[in-house]
Formats: C-alpha cells, structure tokens, sequence
C-alpha cells in the first residue's frame, strides 16, 4: 500500500470508497433498514460543503460538453463587420478550402432580458434565461485540433497523461453522497480521445468519472453490473447477509480490522447503491411535463440524468454532447448554417430546461453550469470551390471562442471579454482554458495552485504553472 | 522601512570612502533614489513571486538583481536602461499587457518613479547572486556526496551472538532497529498463512492442495526452502513476476487515442514483449543483461532474432496525435526519458525538461541529453517474417510487425528553454546524467542506447541495483524500503534500512544480478515469515510498521484475485504465454496477465481494481476498496460463471448437505469449514430460493477472506 498525502484521500480509503461513512450495520434486518437510506446531507466529508480552501459559491457543477466545437459567430458572438469583408479571404493563418472568406451568421442576433445579452435566433428558450447566464466571448486555448484541444479542456494538458477536471475534483472535494460515485461522465457514444477524458490518471482509481452510456434507459444497462442478472432482490439482500456473516467470522479471528471494515463497508456500499442508483437513473420517475421540457434526444435526457445526480450529491458531472457513431457532432466542415441550427435547437432547449429546473428547485445559486467546446470555428467560411455558400463548413478555431457559466456564483446576465472585430482573436479581458479551470475551482472551494498531487517526483495541479482566477466573473 | 535606511547609511559610508568623481556622485544620487523609491516597492509588491525567496519564480524572472532585471523571464528583459519605451516592467504597471502587481495596480507616482529610474540608466546597487539562468545551481562534487550517489557497501552487523530469530542475511538488520527501538519481531506465521502468502507472492496463485498438505507434514528443517524452491520453479512464478515489470514498462497495445478509424499507431503483437519478459524470468536472466536488450538488443544482441522482442520496451511507448511534429516528438522523448529514468534509476529526469529539477541534481542539459537518444532512435515495426506486406522495411500493417526500435539518424538536440520547442538554447551532446559520472563520456556509438544501457547497467552505478532490490522488496512486504521507489531523489523518501537495502544491493550484483536469488533470500527471512497480527502494544510504538515488526494484512492484485477465482472454479487454462484476452469475458479462462491492455480504453474491470494507468511509468499500485469493485464481485458475469462452476464441482461430488460445505470450503478457501461456518451455512441453505448453492459458493467466492492476504 502506497501512503497517502492528504486528510480526504485518508478518509476515503479508509472509507468505503465513496465517502466516509462510519461503521455501518452489517447484516441481518440492520441491512434491511440501510437499503431505505436515501440521500445524505452535504458535508459527509467535514469540509466538503464548505469547500478545500475558502468557502465554496458551488457546491456541484456540470459540464455540457458541445464536442466538435460549436461557432461563436454563429452563437454568442454577433460580428456584423462579417457582412462588409464577407468572401474576403483572411489574411493570416492557413487551411484548406478558403476560398470563401470571412463568412456572415446568416442567423439573427438579438438582446435579451433585462442584461440585454445578445445571442442568436438559434436559442430561443436560452434566450429567456439570459438574465441567467454569463457569456465569455473571448476564450482562447493553445491548439486548433481536437485532441489537444479536448486533452487541454478537461485535463489541462495535451497529451493523455493527466487528470481529469472532474477527477480533481472528486479528489479535492470527495462525494456529497456515499453510495453514488463523485464523478460520472454521461455519453450516449464515445467521444474522441474517448475515456482519458474522465480518467484519474496518476490519482486514486476511486476518482475516475463513471461513464455511463445515456444511449441505455433501463438503469441496468446504464451501470455495469448494478444488478445481478438472475437473481432476484430480496435473494440478493440474503446473500450479502451472508456475506457479511462470514467475513464478521473472518475479521473475528484476526486483529487487524482497518482493511477488512473498509471491505465490509464497500459491500454494504454496493448493496445500498444497487438501491439509490436504480433510483437515482430511473427517468420514468420524472413527470411527462419534465421530460417534455428538456426534450427527448440523448443530450436532453443526459441534461435531466444530470441533474437527477446532481440531486443526489453527485458533485461532478460531465456531459458529452456525442451521439452513437458520431463523436463530435459539433464538428461542422460542412453545411455549418444547417448542422448549428440542428445542434443549437436541440441544445437550446435541453439547456434552457436544465437551468430553469435547478433554479426552480433552488439548486442554480450552488450548482455550476459550464456551457461550451473544445475551441470554436473560423468566422471564414471552409468549402470547395464548386460547392456553393450555402453548404460552406467552418474549419476549428482557437484563438478566440465564447463559452457560457451559469449559477455557482457566477455574475448573471453579465457579458465578459470581448473578440476583434470580426471574431479572429479574443483582444480584451483574455480568458485562457487554464483561467477558466482556476475559475471553476474557486468556485468549489479550492485554490488551484494548491490542489495538488505528488507524483513522479513533483506536485502536480490541474493548471499546470498557469491560470488565474477571473475576478471579473465572481459575484 | 528601517531596515533599507540603515542599509542606505552603509552603502554611502562605503561610498564616501572611494574617490569621487562628478560620476560617482550622480551615481550615488541614482542609487538614493533607487534605494527609497525603488527598492521598497519592489520588495513590498514584487519579491513575493519573483525573488530568490518566492515559491515558484513566476513567469522566471528575479526582481532581486540588477541582473535579473536586465536579463528578464519568459518574456524576456523587463529594464531597458534609459528607455523607458522598451521596458516591460513599465507596461505591467501601467496594466498595459500584463497587469502586475495582480493584486492592484500601484499609484501614478510610483509609476513615474519608475519611469525616472529608467530614463536615468536603471542604476541598481544590488549585487547579483545566483540568476535564474545560471548554467547549475548543483555543486555536483557535493551532491555526489549523498548516498544515493554513492555505491552502496556491503554492512556488517556488530554483535549477532544472541540472534536465533534471523534466517537470511536481512534479518539482522531488522533485528537490530527493532530492539533498538525496544520492539521485537512477531512470531511465525502459521504454516497455512504463510504457505498461502509466499505462493501469491512468488506465483500470484493460491498455494496447491498437494504442496500445502507436503509443506504441513514436512516436519524436516529446511522446509520453507524446499516449498520456496519448488514455487520458484513454476512457470506460474515468471507469469507473476512479467505483470511486476509491465506496470514498470507502461505496457500497452494501442494509443490513448485513435484518429477516427486509423489505428497503424497500435501494437498488436505488443504481447510477443510479454512473452519476452516471461521467458527472462523464467530464465532467471541476470538484470543487467534483461536491461541491456530491452534497450539495445538490435545492437548488442543484433543476430539473435529471439532478443529483438526485448525493444518493446522502448517500442511499445505512447505515440501521440500529431506525432513529427517537434512539439509532439518532444512529448514522446518525455515518455522514454521517464520511463528509463524513473523505471530504471529512480530518479525523475523528466523533471528538468523544463528547468533545471528543482531538487536533485538534474539540469536541463542531462534531459536534452538522454532525450537526444530517443531522438537518435525510431520507434519500428520489424516484418514478423519475410512474406508479410512491407512499406520501406517496415511491416506494411502493424498486426504483421513486432513493435520495437531502430537507429535513426544520431543527432544532439539543444535544450529548449522552459520546455519550448520554439526557444532553442545551446546543443547537448548525448551522454549519461552528469551527477551518475565522473568524466563525462559523449555517446558516439549510434543512437546512444547501448552505451546508455552499460551506464546503466554498471556495477559503479549507485542507484540500478538499489532500485530493483527495493521494487522486489516491495512485492513482498507491500512496501518498499524506500516508499518512493521510483524517486531515490532528494524528495523522495528516505530508506527506512539504509544498510539493509545496501547490503541486499550488493549481494543482489554479487550473485550475478539474479532476480531468483533475491526473491529467495527474502522469501526465506525471518522477517517475512513474520505473522500479520497487531498488536496494541506494538501499534503504538510503530503504527505504520516502518521497522516491519509484522507482515502486513493486504488485498489480492486483480490478477490474484480473477485467477483464484478461476483456480476455486477449475477453469484455469495453464497454458503459458500468448496472444491477449478480455478478461471479463465468463468464458475467458487465462490468467489475468493476459489481459488485452488498452491505453484508450482501459478494461472496466481492471480499472476498477486499481490497475494502473498504461499511459505512463506506474511507480506502484494504490489499493482503493470500492463499491463499484464489489457490484462487479456480486453481479458481473464473469463472478457469476465461476461461482456458477464451483457450485456444479461441489454438487457433482457429493449429496449430503454438510460434505458439501465442507467441500465448497476446501475448492474455494483450501480450508475445513468451522462448525459455526457449517451453521452460517446451513442457515443460509434453509431460504427459500432459487439456486442455492449458486448463491452460497458465490458467497464465499467473494467473501474477504479470498482476497485479504495475512
């Protein structure tokens, strides 16, 4: 056994896994009774609730993922100058097929709310929640291809070799539930560069994102292994009486009881979870009006599996927006105008749903709503000469792109950065990827120059040497 | 304030004894100035990030030396004298690009002074210490000194005339800081425990039936030596020992990540490397010579076609997307500098891609220099045989190929400033780590890697033989003597034996770096021999059992704990080496080390288990308990198979309840049941449900005992 650095990490190996959770009953009805054990309250680990290092503004947060890379002039960020340069070919950078030129949104930008938040036609439920949502229009990351890119958004580091954001977290914060997972990354399909994407990396297994294929409805088929094929519950519950039965007779002949409590716990652990997480990603238990308001494509139903989740005290989850086969549907080379209005609409209304939802339960002031791609797209167009501009694509595009926040003590109806004229680069109030993981962190609590890990002989962080806390965005 | 008067009053006095000139004066006028106008400001607002003292020089640049101001950080200088135009540090504090002090921006009229001090030459009394570009701040000749970087000798220990407890030429050691410490070791396993933990040990299966039963009666001394002797023996004991070297080796057969359908970057004939592997332990090849192919066996060994599998590891390492180009390349020599370095000497090179390492004597030039190697040579896919398709010499498709190295074409590279392909500084020839030599010998032959192997492989080099005895050690005693095995640097842990683990190391080279011999010395200590109980007492003098009072409790690995199942279930395929299989599958019968091992998609199951990440060198195993592991424990499909076959094996043999239990007890734990086990047993047999002996033998398949070591 490897000795561990800090307090939680103890606390949770110690633990059952997931949290830290006293010596619980062990068999007989006792176990009976835990199974009718439901949510537990925040703040199981100590700190939890109140965060790492100062207190924390959110206490969850979930990340819709737009894999492929949506378009910033064509969502959240309105370039009219486009229309006077339009079919001028940019000047600067390389790419295949530009033969079209700086290409205008065809689609119409408006104000909205009392913030006044300019978005386009394409979001109009979104659009009611303007007031809602904190628009950064001048990201900026390090690489225009995918893999890096998505690499850098949820690992801050090109290659695969570090952890996850969701992974620090669960490390940083631990569970707020002890018999669901801290972590669980929902896709209906795997996105590109795949599970690395919620991998713990060098951190302990116990913090990897559980993926869990939102194709799937039935909750077996959402979570390997939650329940035994044939055997039926109320045979199941006897069996792990038994269990316990026997390994009590174990640890009674022995004097070293802190492995195997953990190991009766982890069972105990598992039987309950069997419980909370059938419940927990049964979405036959929403209302027909719920459901119908996120929608009924797999990133709908991935927005609603969240929040159910985040219900329970899932502190992170991770949505992809990918579907069976296609990895990065964002990715728009070809006929951008018809694949956006597609996505946005399908987006639009599953997101809008997801924050009206937390803000009616009085979930929104606490949880952290983090809304983009792994870059954004050229504001020129991307086609064969013989195509015509109707089927043009835009091509990736990373130095400047907008994403959005909403919740978690994040400013509402607030507008931050600013790109050039025509949406090439972010010029003012510059936001790197690393900035915005600082963010994130400081919202949960924790100072990302201080969540660390000592692996391979150095402490490493989520943000490398970089990043830095963007005041601006903190109420 | 005080503090810089009195400084002040110093610097004139020292002043006013020189001769002056009208020069000197201005100059005594420019340093007053800088000393109440300059000085304070930067020490209050700067000094915290960018000074000797700071945690992390930000951005590499000292405000503490006139030096460093002129010479800057990553964006270069930030004091032009005489221009204030030109000088960044005005910039900053304008908020104009880089917005410093963070916390808030300083008053017009410290900006202007600022700008004074600039236009009249930036003159700054302050002397120069050492700068953050300083060829190396180690004092080599001292940190050889440190006694990793010393061989290690052989100790003898005083006085052994009232030792009856030790066994091996360990023991003595242990003894003496336990009694040193007013502790004694704890008695004996019993015969069964101990039995049971040498065989998972030596052979990651649970001790035979027949060898425990001979081991029990064999009443002879020398019992323990023949069990161990006969274990070592074993081909199951080179298939344990392969999956050792694998998480050392960041074994895999494919890339973290594929470009839609591409996967030429793969390594389906990754497992030849394991078999490889295999065959050394088997033959309990000498460790220098299991290093030296594994890097060089297409120069040391170039007719031995048996040997070339050995470059796997090197040749199964991650390639990355976007591979040729520089950024990524230099990525991919980070892979192989860390796996030589950590895997092999326990130190971390990688650390000084960037930078000089911060705490061990490694500069950026020994990283260029061992990176220039990997850059000298290209990662290959040699023909398996002279009829498959071939593009130039390789094979044209990667299942046609064995995945290994080749010479390239031999070139230095230069030290890229703060890691930086862009920022090139002054060209490293290849050689080996300047703190490991003491005349510094360029690598002339190729590539490097045969000269980088006999550096490493070299009785005179401190660290090789320390490294592998404290890995082997840790296999037995679930730790290591130094708990950071593969950091032997000044952050990683002390040794907890120092004379111990030098003592093994020499012997180690002594008895032709035979992996056989060590495994068998510390199988037959007495410290090993040692039970696993606590006691109180004992406890409070040494909780974390530092001076190995006791053997520890620990949980099977996941290739113990899926192949005793597939042992209690009589489905182990004993065959040995061989293509790769998905080891969740019910129907999968081989060992677990022949698990299918996927950089982009890792098995559910052995993630789950604490495998490590394949991506990278994995220094040692965690040991988490979760309840995901249990759900697959009681629910998968593969558990359930193999609970399924016990249950059929203990009905097949006999029709009596109770012989039943007492059967299941002995195929499942190799132990008679107690009465009140017969109980619990019965009592669960009296439910009212469908299969019950499925269900029972399941129980006891996945119950604690199986997986927790004593």
């Amino acid at each position: 056994m490897k000795p561990i650095l800090n307090r939680r990490e103890l606390l949770i190996r110690s633990g059952a896994g997931f949290g830290a959770i006293g010596l619980a009953a062990t068999f007989g009805e006792q176990l009976q009774a835990e199974t009718t054990s439901k949510m537990t309250s925040a703040g199981d680990l100590g700190q939890s609730g109140d965060g790492l290092h100062h207190p924390a503004k959110a206490k969850r947060v979930i990340f819709l993922f737009m894999n492929g890379a949506p378009s910033h002039v064509d969502t959240f960020d309105p370039k009219p100058a486009l229309e006077k340069y339009a079919g001028q070919p940019p000047n600067e950078g390389n790419g295949k097929n530009r033969e079209g030129g700086f290409m205008p949104s065809p689609f119409q930008f408006a104000r909205h709310g009392d913030s006044g938040i300019e978005m386009s036609e394409l979001f109009p439920n979104l659009a009611k929640r303007a007031d809602d949502l904190c628009v950064i229009r001048s990201m900026h990351t390090d690489v225009p291809n995918h893999e890096p890119g998505l690499l850098l958004m949820q690992s801050g580091h090109q290659q695969p070799t570090r952890p996850s954001i969701g992974s620090w977290l669960s490390y940083g914060l631990g569970s707020e539930n002890k018999n669901l997972p801290s972590f669980i990354a929902l896709c209906p399909g795997l996105p590109v560069v795949g599970p690395q994407l919620w991998s713990n990396a060098f951190l302990p297994g116990i913090h990897q994102g559980m993926e869990v294929d939102t194709n799937e409805k039935t909750v077996d088929r959402l979570i390997a292994n939650l329940h035994h094929p044939t055997m039926d519950g109320e045979s199941q519950r006897k069996q792990i009486a038994l269990i316990q039965q026997l390994n009590q007779m174990h640890k009674s002949g022995l004097s070293d009881h802190n492995l195997l409590n953990a190991h009766i716990d982890a069972m105990q652990t598992a039987f309950r979870m069997q419980t909370d997480a059938t419940d927990a990603f049964d979405l036959s238990k929403e209302t027909t009006a719920t459901r119908t308001m996120y929608g009924e494509s797999e990133f709908a139903r991935s927005c609603l599996l969240g929040r159910r989740l985040l219900e329970r005290g899932v502190r992170v989850v991770q949505v992809f927006y990918v579907r069976k086969g296609q990895k990065q549907p964002w990715d728009t080379h070809q006929k951008n105008n018809e694949g956006h209005r597609k996505l946005c609409g399908d987006a639009d209304q599953a997101t809008a749903a997801l924050i009206g939802d937390l803000k009616a339960r009085g979930m929104l002031e606490d949880t952290l709503i983090i809304w983009g791609g792994e870059f954004g797209r050229t504001p020129y167009a991307q086609m064969n000469k013989s195509d015509d501009l109707s089927k043009a694509g835009r091509d990736h595009h990373h130095t400047g792109f907008s994403m959005f926040l909403a919740g978690g003590g994040i400013k509402q109806g607030f507008t931050y950065g600013e790109t050039d004229e025509l949406g090439m680069h972010a010029v003012q109030h510059r936001v790197h990827v690393h900035d915005l993981h600082a963010t994130i962190l400081h919202q949960m609590g924790i100072d990302h120059t201080r969540l660390t890990f000592r692996y391979s002989g150095r402490d490493y962080r989520l943000t490398d040497v970089h990043g830095k806390v963007v005041g601006d965005l903190i109420i | 304030m005080l503090r810089y008067l009195i400084f002040l009053t110093a610097m004139i006095h020292l002043l006013l004894q020189s001769d002056f000139s009208i020069a000197d004066e201005k100059k005594t006028e420019a340093i007053q100035f800088f000393e109440r106008r300059i000085r304070p400001v930067l020490v209050e607002h700067c000094y915290e990030c960018h000074s000797a003292t700071s945690k992390i020089i930000q951005g590499g640049l000292r405000l503490d030396s006139s030096q460093g101001m002129l010479s800057g950080g990553d964006s270069g200088a930030v004091v032009t004298p005489q221009d204030p135009q030109s000088s960044l540090i005005l910039d900053s504090l304008r908020y104009e690009g880089l917005e410093m002090p963070p916390k808030g921006q300083l008053s017009e009229q410290v900006i202007n002074d600022f700008q004074k001090w600039i236009l009249d030459g930036a003159i700054d009394p302050r002397l120069d210490n050492k700068t953050p570009n300083d060829k190396s701040q180690w004092d080599l000749a001292e940190e050889r000194k440190k006694w990793q970087y010393q061989p290690p000798l052989k100790h003898r220990l005083a006085d052994q005339s009232s030792d009856n407890w030790s066994r091996t030429s360990i023991d003595g050691f242990i003894l003496s800081q336990l009694e040193q410490n007013g502790l004694s070791p704890n008695p004996p396993a019993s015969k069964r425990d101990f039995a049971r933990r040498l065989a998972y040990d030596l052979t990651g299966l649970p001790i035979e039936e027949h060898l425990l039963s001979r081991f029990e009666a064999d009443e002879k001394p020398n019992s323990k030596t023949r069990l161990v002797d006969a274990l070592l023996n074993t081909p199951q004991h080179a298939e344990h020992w392969t999956r050792f070297w694998l998480d050392i080796s960041r074994y895999a057969e494919d890339q973290a990540h594929q470009v839609g359908n591409n996967d030429s970057l793969n390594y389906p004939n990754a497992y030849l490397y394991r078999d490889w592997i295999l065959d050394a332990f088997a033959s309990d090849m000498s460790y220098q010579e299991f290093v030296r192919l594994q890097l060089a066996a297409d120069l040391v060994a170039p007719n031995e076609s048996q040997h070339q599998a050995a470059l796997g590891f090197i040749g199964l390492g991650p390639k990355y997307y976007r591979r040729n180009s520089p950024e990524v390349m230099a990525d991919e020599w980070e892979d192989r500098v860390d796996t030589v370095t950590r895997g092999l000497l326990g130190l971390t090179v990688a650390c000084a891609r960037c930078h000089d390492h911060k705490y061990d004597p490694i500069s950026t030039e020994d990283y260029y220099a061992l990176a220039g190697i990997f850059a000298s040579t290209d990662m290959f896919n040699q023909p398996l045989n002279e009829s498959v398709e071939k593009n130039g010499d390789q094979s044209k498709q990667p299942g046609d190929g064995l995945h290994i190295v080749r010479e390239g074409k031999p070139r230095d590279l230069a030290v890229m400033i703060r890691g930086d392909v862009n920022n090139q500084g002054q060209v490293v020839p290849r050689r080996f780590l300047e703190v490991l030599t003491t005349k510094n010998k360029r690598y002339t032959k190729g590539s490097g890697r045969a000269e980088l192997a006999e550096s490493i492989i070299r009785e005179q080099n401190p660290l090789t033989a320390r490294v592998i005895v404290n890995r082997v050690w840790g296999q037995f005693f679930g730790r290591h003597l130094i708990d950071t095995p593969s950091n032997f640097g000044n952050l990683g842990s002390k040794p907890s034996h120092p004379e111990l683990l030098d003592t093994l190391a020499v012997d180690f080279m002594d008895h032709n770096w035979s992996l056989k011999w060590l495994q068998r010395e510390i199988a037959l200590s007495a410290a090993y021999g040692q039970s696993s109980d606590r006691e109180e007492l004992k406890v409070t003098k040494d909780p974390e059992n530092r001076l190995m009072w006791h053997m520890p409790q620990r949980r099977l690995t996941v290739e113990q704990m899926r192949d005793t199942m597939l042992v209690a279930a009589d489905r182990l395929n004993p065959v040995v080496k061989g293509k790769s299989i998905q080891p969740d599958d019910p129907t999968s019968n081989r060992r677990t080390l022949y698990s299918k091992i996927s950089r982009m998609d890792l098995n559910r199951m052995l993630a789950n288990f604490d495998f490590p990440d394949p991506s990278s060198h994995s220094a040692q195993r965690f040991e988490t308990t979760t309840p995901l592991q249990k759900l697959f424990l009681l629910n998968s499909p593969f558990a359930i198979a193999q609970a399924n076959a016990i249950a059929t094996r203990v009905k097949n043999i006999s029709r009596s309840d109770e012989s039943r239990i007492r059967e299941l007890y002995r195929l499942v734990l190799g132990r008679p049941p107690s009465t009140e086990e017969i109980d619990a047993g019965y009592g669960f047999l009296e439910n009212e449900m469908d299969q019950k002996w499925q269900a029972y033998s399941h129980a006891l398949l996945i119950s604690n005992e199986m997986f927790i070591l004593d």
